[in-house]
């Protein structure tokens, strides 16, 4: 029996309009991506069990946390309506930097006594400094972010790759770091990741600062509106530069989860994570056209391009077939993302 | 000519100056920079990037983005070498222009139908282009007929057949957008799409095609870096995209749409490549390259986008004010 004939002749609008309603409104919902990756984990289970196991459970988590950490920073950025394309390359540049300071094989801060701490130091040093430079660069000089991003992205990129071969004898990586060190990325307390701890503590501060502090009202206003900002009072520029800098630093800490994790100070580190770093924030709602996004949005978009990530990988796909799905996948994020601003326009 | 002329003119000239010191700076460090020979092998070496910028070209002048141009290459060019290869290529090459077109055309019909950003749609279709191809080549090294090798060392009338093909699509870009009721529709929708759209023209239609054009330069400037290289990696046009902006941007293209052509774009591929030729002419270390260029791009963007509004300062009128 078709569908057509269970209705009621005289119910048959209402019911329509009531079912659209019901549509829009879970179109429209926050809650949207998260119950996405639960239904798509839920059919992932039912495929492959292994998916449910502690394993690789903490597997998801662990290659999660440290794209969160980038993708929170990045979100900040996104709100006032710029991009940071370097954030990969902060991530490679810290990562090398960091590591040249602490590593067993002649770093140079080994004679200090606390080279770990130096080390740490410098991985946030160096992402604090790029991101400033990124945001005194578009500020200041008044150019694109997408150019002055596309431009550090390259300096700091090629920066990272020069600084491990003039530093390095097989000119590729700085292993031997310090246990203490190596930990940060991977150890556990009673079966919790340190790095959970990093990530919630970033997650934490971030969303305090944009949902509660009058530098958070300033980063949206200017996303909405810049010269409507700029004439209620808003420091523009120095608000800009600070979602920079906080974009660089986030980007450091993360390079110091991702050394971790990795053991070794690599530039090759993040060379292709630029697409999930943004498509994590823009999945979970968070606009490229500036004033909207929040920390918990770009959580589930993160959330959801890393278990269907694993997933993937767990229906052992090759390669290609991932990157085309999470393009895909991506796509469809966007294109829901028009539909719901459309809807939202309509009112 | 007193201090504010000069000022003027070096502001004016800010590309070519710069251009300038560069061929002088390189001169003098290397006796085979400053030759003909050299120069030529200059422009055979931009071509595919020019050419590709030049569709860029368009993107921009409309104020939208395209990331999927490396994408787009690796995918004709895993399709000529895998499915087209024994086909001749008066026959093979325009049916690749024409799959970079289709994959133009899916980025245009996404941004204009379904209304995505440009930036997150071709960011999209990157990694679809670039899966779809490494599915078809299974991730192995794709190799071509001896055909296009010669096609590619080929001259004719003395012209070696690079510079022909950078040469034909130049010409016609720059045709389009200087001669054609589409070239200043073009403009008109970059400089401002709603009051284009008032003035009555097809906005959507525009930004399509512009998308199209695009895919085609991309299938172009792939084809002409095959014929140098003869095969395609899994790594062929892997982040080509960020050169072609770059040459573009540098050209004097706006990235807000609206301001820009395609000489300056031909200007910015020529100018990345002579300092790229510069560094390998004075041995330079290679993994100082990236460094130099995209210092070399920050500035002239830099001085691109200061220059603007200084030389509306330097340029307005002094009217003497005589004290009564």
């Amino acid at each position: 029996m078709s569908t057509m004939q269970a209705i009621a002749p005289g119910g048959t609008a209402e019911a329509s309009r009531r079912r659209r309603g019901l549509a829009v409104r879970l179109l429209m919902s926050e809650y949207l991506v998260p119950g996405v990756t639960v239904i798509y984990f839920l059919v992932m289970w039912a495929l492959v069990p292994a998916i449910a196991t502690t394993e690789t459970l903490l597997d998801i988590l662990a290659a999660m946390l440290p794209l969160l950490v980038v993708a929170i920073g990045q979100t900040f950025v996104l709100i006032v309506a710029g991009i940071d394309l370097s954030a990969p390359s902060i991530l490679a540049t810290a990562s090398v930097v960091g590591a040249s300071m602490m590593t067993g094989d002649g770093g140079f801060a080994l004679g200090t006594g606390v080279p770990v701490l130096v080390g740490i130091v410098a991985f946030l040093a160096v992402g604090l400094l790029i991101g400033l430079l990124n945001g005194v660069c578009t500020t200041r000089l008044g150019m694109p972010p997408f150019i002055v991003t596309l431009t550090t992205m390259m300096f700091f990129g090629g920066f990272a790759l020069f600084y491990t071969s003039a530093l390095t004898e097989d000119g590729s990586s700085f292993g031997d770091l310090p246990a203490s060190f190596v930990a940060i990325g991977q150890g556990t307390v009673v079966g919790v990741p340190y790095s959970l701890g990093v990530a919630g503590v970033v997650m934490l501060v971030a969303h305090l600062v944009l949902s509660r502090t009058v530098f958070g009202q300033w980063l949206y206003a200017i996303g909405r509106n810049p010269r409507a900002a700029a004439i209620s009072g808003v420091p523009v520029r120095r608000a800009v530069l600070w979602a920079f800098a906080i974009s660089g630093l986030c980007a450091g800490i993360a390079s110091v989860l991702y050394t971790g994790r990795l053991e070794t100070g690599t530039p090759v580190l993040g060379q292709r994570i630029l697409l999930d770093i943004v498509g994590g924030a823009v999945i979970g709602g968070v606009s490229l056209f500036g004033g909207q996004g929040r920390v918990t949005w770009t959580l589930y978009g993160v959330l959801f391009l890393s278990v269907v990530d694993k997933g993937l990988q767990l229906l052992g796909l090759d390669l290609a077939s991932v990157f085309a799905i999470k393009g895909l996948v991506i796509l469809c994020a966007a294109v829901l993302d028009a539909v719901r601003h459309r809807l939202m326009l309509r009112g | 000519m007193n201090g504010r002329n000069t000022k003027l003119f070096v502001l004016r000239n800010t590309p070519v100056l710069l251009f300038l010191v560069l061929l002088a700076a390189f001169g003098l460090m290397s006796d085979r920079f400053l030759t003909i020979g050299n120069f030529v092998n200059i422009v055979i070496q931009a071509a595919h990037i020019g050419i590709i910028a030049i569709g860029m070209t368009f993107v921009l002048l409309i104020g939208g983005i395209d990331l999927s141009v490396g994408a787009n290459m690796y995918v004709v060019a895993s399709v000529l070498g895998l499915f087209l290869k024994d086909l001749p290529l008066p026959v093979s090459f325009p049916l690749a222009t024409l799959l970079g077109l289709a994959f133009g055309a899916v980025n245009g019909w996404i941004v204009t139908r379904l209304r995505v950003a440009a930036f997150i749609t071709t960011l999209s279709t990157l990694f679809v282009g670039r899966g779809i191809a490494l599915y078809f080549s299974g991730n192995k090294m794709v190799g071509f007929t001896p055909q296009i090798l010669a096609l590619g060392r080929a001259s004719y009338f003395g012209v070696p057949s690079a510079i022909w093909a950078f040469a034909a699509v130049f010409a016609a870009a720059y045709v389009t957008l200087s001669q054609t009721t589409f070239g200043r529709q073009l403009y008109a929708v970059g400089a401002d799409p709603d009051a284009a759209g008032k003035a009555g023209i097809d906005v959507r239609r525009i930004v399509f095609s512009v998308y199209c054009i695009a895919g085609v330069c991309a299938a172009i400037g792939g084809l002409v870096s095959l014929s140098q290289v003869a095969v395609a990696s899994s790594t062929f046009g892997l982040q080509k995209e960020f050169p072609v902006i770059a040459a573009t941007v540098l050209g004097g293209t706006s990235l807000f749409g609206g301001r820009g052509g395609v000489l300056g774009t031909v200007f910015g591929a020529v100018l990345i490549q002579t300092v790229e030729n510069g560094l390998v002419m004075t041995n330079a270390d290679p993994y100082l390259y990236p460094l130099v260029i995209s210092v070399i791009i920050f500035i002239a963007v830099f001085v691109d986008s200061s220059r603007t509004s200084i030389l509306e300062r330097l340029e307005r009128r002094q009217i003497r004010v005589e004290r009564a």
